[in-house]
């Protein structure tokens, strides 16, 4: 049953994230990654991780998505940017990227050791904030100062002259 | 959290509030009154960290006043006071308001205290990104320069390639070992491949970070877009920074031999195309750009030693090379009014219309060319003895030629400012502040030159 699940979220998400990446306009680029983000969010599940499956959904899909699509129609892009056709030598960085992939995994289907997926276990929201809050609360401070001073840079930058 | 704990970690708590008190109160203040609380933070965050003894036990989780941060927390304090000092004038001649730059000071101050008191690998990546998220807002500060904008846009995607990159050394590092803490990752011998990459993507980032041939290319546009104040900051402190992370995970894992490869290409390119490239230049701030891509290539030679001389003498040229080029940008900053100073033929005569700045970047150019009885001598000297005792002669032998070469373009600034007389008006007195900086930098090349034995002391208990 799971693994049935699996394959069909999975199917979803790569067909989401490729017409993401063709999609010629912006807009409909991100209502496809936010599908993408969807079915992750719900593998993120499966795995026994609901607390982040609930963060994709929130931060990513909801705040930043929803933050992009604020942002185009504030920029009122009217026809998509016509952009020049790939050369035949552009490809090339993908095709060894290809390469290196399909050779991995072909390695790792050829070794025949079977990795045991280990046990489900399901962590309680209070054990993750404890060890977010507790065991990396420093981290945490840390980042929300350079938030905050991405911000401030961001507010300095744009001010105009 | 105990109070004894709160006082070993008091430095970064220092900061922390003085940039987010500049932050909230600065419509309010007037800007010297600014410079004059950054100042202060600064120092207080430096005394307080060079008189308290280090801690062996961790404060916080993931936090400890180690000895290293004994060294360096005084160290990128007294570079954070000088930047805001040098700065102060300089904003006022280029129309630079606001309180945002001596707060982003503060922060990058304030990353910077964190970074060499981490203690798990998380803690260390966020540090070191924070430090160069300041420089990005920082670099592209003026805003009534189209170049530094341009500058602050190409540090900043050359940046965030460079954090994937240490991003994903970290997690195949994490991967390798099973544990962020320093402490206990030890690399396993079946992991020992994973690991290996790890420390390769992360080379790769950090070579970036201390700009080594062949990430190097960012340097010379950075460096002239940015303001020269920040420039002054971002060529030793952010440097010194990539450094001490290397130094503290380097110290942290066994010695790798596949490591030694890399860094030994890395080092060697630097030195050599450093130095090469900068012969070439006509605008100062690039050549110093250059010359640092040099001197980071001294400093990569010390660290493949993987001996505690080694290590003691990147830490020693680490502060040796942020008197030196504070003092070197320094002086740029303060002879730059309407328009940046930047062309060596700006220079002609200077040393004679105005002898304290011309003198201060005269000696700033002799202590980076390694001459005595200047600091550079001293930071060149035990770089070169402990690349000779650790074996690895070729290496050495280029970068002491090389180093021999690069005196040809420091000297040459020299006598432009020296050997020549100028019809040119002389440039107007700058205030007290930029004064006192110029000094401080000057002294201190000229102390560490004549008498290095306290900084080797130092240098010493923050291996221990």
């Amino acid at each position: 049953m799971e693994a049935i699940i699996f394959y069909i979220l999975a199917a979803i998400l790569l067909i989401g994230t490729l017409c993401a990446i063709t999609a010629r306009q912006a807009v409909r680029a991100i209502v496809y990654l936010v599908v993408s983000f969807f079915a992750l969010a719900l593998m993120f599940y499966l795995l026994g991780a609901p607390l982040i499956a609930a963060f994709e959904v929130i931060i990513y899909a909801g705040a930043i998505m929803v933050l992009f699509l604020f942002v185009i129609m504030m920029l009122e892009l009217e026809s998509p940017e016509k952009l020049p056709k790939p050369r035949l030598s552009d490809w090339w960085p993908a095709l060894a990227l290809v390469v290196v992939v399909v050779g991995a995994l072909a390695v790792l289907l050829l070794s025949h050791v079977r990795a045991v997926p280990p046990g489900f276990t399901d962590i309680p929201v209070r054990q993750f904030a404890y060890t977010l809050f507790k065991q990396y609360g420093v981290a945490v401070e840390i980042v929300s100062m350079q938030l905050l001073f991405a911000l401030v840079g961001a507010l300095y930058l744009g001010r105009r002259k | 959290m105990t109070l004894t704990e709160l006082y070993c970690l008091m430095p970064i708590v220092i900061t922390g509030c003085a940039a987010l008190f500049v932050l909230l109160c600065g419509p309010l203040l007037l800007s010297s009154s600014l410079t004059a609380i950054g100042v202060t933070a600064s120092a207080a965050a430096g005394i307080w960290a060079a008189f308290t003894a280090p801690a062996p036990i961790q404060c916080i989780p993931g936090l400890a006043f180690t000895p290293l941060a004994q060294l360096l927390i005084p160290l990128f304090s007294f570079a954070a006071a000088l930047t805001l000092l040098l700065s102060h004038g300089y904003n006022e001649r280029r129309i630079l308001k606001g309180e945002e730059y001596p707060a982003t000071v503060l922060f990058a101050l304030f990353a910077m205290c964190v970074l060499p008191c981490a203690t798990n690998m998380l803690i260390l990546f966020l540090a070191l990104e924070s430090v160069s998220f300041a420089f990005y807002i920082l670099v592209s500060m003026d805003l009534n320069r189209a170049e530094s904008g341009e500058a602050g846009l190409k540090y900043l995607l050359m940046g965030a390639v460079a954090a994937a990159f240490t991003a994903f050394g970290f997690a195949l590092i994490f991967t390798g070992s099973g544990t962020l803490a320093l402490s206990a990752a030890l690399a396993r011998p079946e992991n020992r491949a994973i690991i290996s990459a790890g420390w390769g993507v992360l080379i790769l980032g950090m070579a970036f970070k201390l700009s080594l041939v062949p990430a190097h290319l960012w340097t010379p546009d950075v460096y002239q877009g940015a303001p020269s104040p920040v420039a002054a900051f971002l060529s030793t402190s952010s440097k010194v920074a990539a450094a001490a992370l290397l130094l503290i995970l380097l110290g942290h894992f066994p010695p790798m031999t596949e490591l030694r490869v890399p860094l030994a290409a890395l080092s060697v390119l630097s030195m050599v195309l450093g130095n090469l490239a900068a012969l070439r230049q006509t605008n100062i701030k690039r050549m110093l750009a250059y010359s640092s891509v040099a001197h980071m290539g001294y400093l990569a030679l010390a660290l493949l030693t993987g001996s505690r001389d080694g290590y003691a003498a990147v830490l020693l040229y680490g502060a040796i090379y942020t008197a030196m080029n504070l003092a070197a940008f320094g002086a740029i900053s303060s002879l730059s009014f309407e328009e940046e100073r930047e062309q060596l033929t700006d220079f002609t005569g200077i040393g004679f219309s105005t002898p304290v700045r011309g003198g201060v970047l005269a000696l700033a150019m002799i202590s980076l060319a390694g001459i005595p009885p200047t600091a550079g001598f001293i930071g060149k000297f035990f770089i070169f003895y402990s690349a000779l005792k650790g074996g690895i002669v070729p290496l050495a032998v280029v970068g002491i030629l090389s180093a021999a070469a690069s005196a040809y373009f420091y000297l040459r600034v020299v006598a432009q400012l020296y050997m020549h007389r100028t019809e040119a008006p002389a440039p107007k007195p700058v205030g007290f502040a930029e004064g006192l900086a110029l000094c401080a930098a000057s002294a201190a090349i000229l102390v560490i030159g004549v008498y290095p034995g306290p900084l080797l002391e130092m240098v010493e208990t923050a291996l221990r």
